[in-house]
């Protein structure tokens, strides 16, 4: 068995942040002293990632994903616990691991402004030692891929949003780094771009074999590209595995839309343990039933009602989720 | 070699991005005139009503002031602009894009001093050399290839003191964000443009021990048109190594800070 | 110190009341510099001998004078009103029923405070280190704050016209440089108008600048008698027309030809 390319162990990040009072008053005594609140924004977090693999954080605003990222990039120090990634230990910043990972934010640019971005490109290869040769190969392939010729020679602040992105992504890549990290890569971005770039990065891995961590709170990226997700709540984890058995662990239940002719008819709905009323559109009623329930369930209402029309869904991804970050865990972590 | 390379890179570069603002030539060339002006009228209105203070008369202090313009150039082509990138208002630091200068397999302190040029102020670094030259045509006491040596000596210390307390200065934004700590130097540093003699006592000491600005335009001034002891270049020269030092420890600690400290 | 950028981003994202204010302070702070490196030189300068008449005194006095009168005649609308145009906000200020110039002096007003609570410590501080002594007579004090609301009114009206041309040109930057060397030289910053060489002292005569900061204090400190203080009323008020008629005119053509070519 290759040893595992990340290994994360009892992870935990505080950090301080000075309290900010209102007021007059206030401000002027914060100059001399301080008040401080510690902030958990990790907390004992563990899990191992292969290498090739893709996985995906997921999290609500806050929930400490950006900040594990940032702890496996060594661009943050933590609190406790231990880190390894491709055999190193992040955050004493060895130029030797530098090179061999990436990082993708997605809100922020590295590229330069004014330039064309061939001459950031430029730069960065010069800094990561890419061989001339290589490098033209590799943008090649990229600009191939990425489908970018047209934009190449214009400066970076006439791109477009998505236009941009391309341009992060090769900057990102092209040094071939081992592990990337993309921390909210779609953001602002239109669905068809989203798309590309989603089927890039999918593209990407399986050429490559580079692990990619994403961390999204667009459930179409994650549910698109990563068949593991890590679930991360207030700094903990609150699960790691397929989205599938997730949805299965923690909303076991299905969406039942049934559309009957005869209004009248509704009341004999046999509503109890566990089956509820969730919406009702013009002759459609919508219902919430326990999985181990449905196909009884389903075989009643085809029996007693005059039913046009039936159909049995999985629940939506995001209102599973929301459950979980609102109600909080629910059974254990895998 | 590869510091070379990349420093040849950044220089390139910096010259496109320049280039991309189309910033008048002929506005900036005015405007280094008319600071110029300026300067050379302050010393002929100062001196026109007393020839000498504490031993400093016209074309000494005139000599100080193509040094200032000299040192001035040079902050304003390299140094000056790449930590203005980094901690000045809209820079990496305030914007976040600090992080990706972290990623790099290149030491921090390499990339804040010398990723960003501006070729401009090279207009600058001329006019200080002429006003240097000129002042020098009006000394009493002749000009000497020894003089030259230790000007050139004391004006690299010099150099490397305003790197110094300009790292210093920089640095502090790590333990304070959203403060123009380089604003706070600017106004210090236009008390360099005249002798530390032209100064009060008690003004002179703080320029010269604690934030030694005055020294880096004084002493090569003063090794230029005069005869300094020996002692005074040896000092200013360790001055120097111990401040970039002293600096340098200061930025790692504060880089240190800010892994510990953020998001 | 690149302000343009500044202002908007200064009020766009720093929230809070305090580093709002530290962004102040350090402008005042950056204002303040150049006079206090003049009173240490002239301090110097006369530490032996009289300059002209002039004590050390007398120099100390007349120096933190400046600094305070500098400061509240001190225009901003380069860059408020100047930024409003180059940015597209004179459209908006252009369509409400309240005169713009009713925003441009309420800004003044509030900058003016805010600047003045940095100033004036500093100067009571100062005050204590050198003992300035000021025995103004009554009549003096009132003819001084006449002069100096009609200094303000002045340089408030010739900074607003000069940024009105922002109307026109992007790149008028240049004269903002012309004009602060004209200041500095000529309303009495480089030294106390009496003392300025020849043409200088002829120039400063002339021109409107000795109006917006020197005249005032002139009048203070007790240096023009009777009939040039009333000389100096009648150049003032004479400037303060004459800029009056030039901001409007620059005004109605400016805001025609604004609206013209859209903004």
């Amino acid at each position: 068995m290759p040893e595992p390319k990340i290994t994360v162990r009892n992870l935990s990040k505080t950090y301080r942040v000075p309290e900010r009072e209102e007021g007059l008053m206030a401000s002027i005594g914060s100059l001399w002293r301080r008040k401080y609140r510690d902030v958990e924004a990790v907390k004992n977090i563990s899990f191992s990632i292969e290498a090739g693999e893709m996985v995906g954080f997921l999290g609500p605003n806050g929930a400490g994903k950006t900040t594990t990222l940032k702890m496996l990039a060594g661009l943050l120090y933590p609190t406790a616990g231990e880190v390894r990634v491709a055999g190193f230990v992040p955050w004493q910043r060895k130029p030797d691991y530098l090179r061999r990972i990436s990082m993708v934010l997605g809100n922020k640019s590295q590229m330069l402004w004014d330039i064309p971005p061939r001459d950031s490109f430029r730069i960065t290869a010069e800094i990561y030692r890419v061989p001339r040769i290589e490098l033209n190969k590799t943008l090649d392939e990229l600009f191939d891929l990425l489908d970018m010729q047209a934009i190449l020679a214009k400066p970076v602040r006439n791109l477009s949003l998505g236009e941009r992105m391309k341009c992060e992504l090769v900057a990102a890549l092209l040094y071939r780094p081992q592990v990337l990290f993309l921390d909210e890569p779609t953001l602002g971005l239109d669905i068809s771009m989203q798309r590309r770039l989603r089927q890039f990065i999918a593209e990407y891995n399986q050429r490559t074999g580079a692990a990619v961590i994403l961390t999204s709170h667009y459930m179409a990226d994650v549910e698109a590209l990563c068949p593991r997700v890590i679930m991360i709540h207030h700094g903990q984890l609150l699960y790691d595995g397929t989205l599938h058995l997730l949805a299965n662990q923690f909303a076991p239940y299905k969406l039942l839309r049934v559309t009957i002719n005869d209004d009248s008819q509704i009341d004999t709905l046999p509503l109890s343990g566990g089956v509820a009323l969730v919406a009702h559109e013009e002759s459609s009623w919508t219902l919430h039933v326990p999985q181990a329930e449905v196909p009884a369930f389903a075989a009643h209402i085809l029996n007693t009602l005059p039913v046009l029309d039936i159909a049995i869904e999985d629940p939506a991804i995001e209102t599973v989720i929301d459950t979980i970050y609102s109600e909080g865990i629910v059974g254990g972590v895998q | 070699m590869y510091y070379i390379r990349i420093l040849a890179l950044f220089l390139r570069v910096s010259v496109q991005e320049e280039m991309a603002y189309r910033s008048n030539f002929f506005i900036s060339l005015l405007q280094s005139l008319l600071d110029l002006s300026v300067g050379v009228l302050s010393i002929v209105v100062l001196f026109s009503q007393i020839t000498i203070i504490h031993g400093w008369n016209f074309a000494t202090t005139l000599a100080l002031l193509g040094t200032y313009l000299m040192i001035s150039a040079i902050r304003a082509i390299v140094i000056g602009p790449s930590f203005e990138s980094l901690v000045g208002l809209d820079g990496e630091i305030w914007t976040g894009r600090f992080d990706f200068t972290l990623l790099r397999p290149v030491p921090v302190q390499f990339l804040a001093s010398f990723r960003r040029w501006r070729v401009l102020p090279t207009i600058d670094l001329f006019l200080g050399i002429g006003v240097l030259v000129v002042a020098t045509t009006k000394l009493t006491q002749a000009l000497t290839l020894a003089h030259v040596l230790t000007f050139l000596i004391a004006l690299l210390a010099g150099m490397f003191i305003l790197y110094a307390i300009l790292l210093v200065f920089a640095s502090c934004v790590f333990w304070s964000p959203g403060f123009l700590f380089t604003w706070v130097f600017d106004g210090i540093f236009q008390m360099a443009r005249y002798p530390l003699g032209l100064y009060p006592g008690w003004a002179r000491l703080i320029l010269t021990w604690l934030i030694p600005v005055g020294v880096m335009t004084t002493v090569p001034a003063q090794a230029l048109t005069g005869d300094i002891p020996f002692i005074t270049l040896a000092g200013t020269v360790i001055i120097a190594v111990v401040l970039v030092v002293g600096a340098s420890v200061l930025f790692q600690t504060g880089l240190r800070r800010y892994a510990s400290a953020s998001s | 110190m690149n302000l343009r950028g500044g202002w908007a981003l200064i009020k766009g994202t720093w929230m809070s009341w305090l580093q709002q204010r530290s962004f102040f302070f350090l402008l005042a702070f950056g204002w303040m510099i150049p006079p206090l490196i003049m009173l240490f030189i002239w301090y110097t300068a006369a530490s032996t001998q009289a300059i002209d008449g002039l004590t050390q005194n007398d120099f100390v006095t007349y120096y933190l004078l400046f600094i305070l009168v500098n400061q509240l005649t001190y225009s901003q609308t380069n860059w408020t009103v100047g930024d409003a145009i180059r940015n597209g906000d004179m459209n908006l200020i252009l369509l409400r029923p309240i005169p713009p110039l009713f925003y441009t002096v309420a800004s003044e007003v509030a900058g003016k405070v805010v600047y003045m609570t940095f100033v004036i410590p500093v100067v009571v501080v100062l005050a204590l280190i050198f003992h300035p002594a000021l025995h103004p007579s009554l009549y003096q004090i009132l003819a001084f704050l006449l002069a100096l609301m009609f200094a303000w009114l002045l340089r408030f009206f010739w900074g607003y016209w000069l940024a009105l041309l922002a109307f026109w040109a992007t790149q008028a930057n240049a004269l903002l440089g012309i004009q602060d060397a004209l200041i500095f030289l000529l309303a009495g910053q480089v030294a106390p108008v009496a003392l300025l060489p020849g043409p200088l002292g002829v120039l400063a005569q002339l021109l409107p600048f000795r109006y917006m900061i020197s005249f005032p204090i002139e009048i203070l400190l007790g240096h023009l008698n009777t009939s040039q203080i009333l000389t100096g009323f009648a150049g003032q008020i004479g400037w303060l027309c004459t800029t009056l008629i030039i901001f409007t005119g620059i005004w109605r053509n400016g805001v025609r030809h604004y609206t013209a070519v859209g903004g």
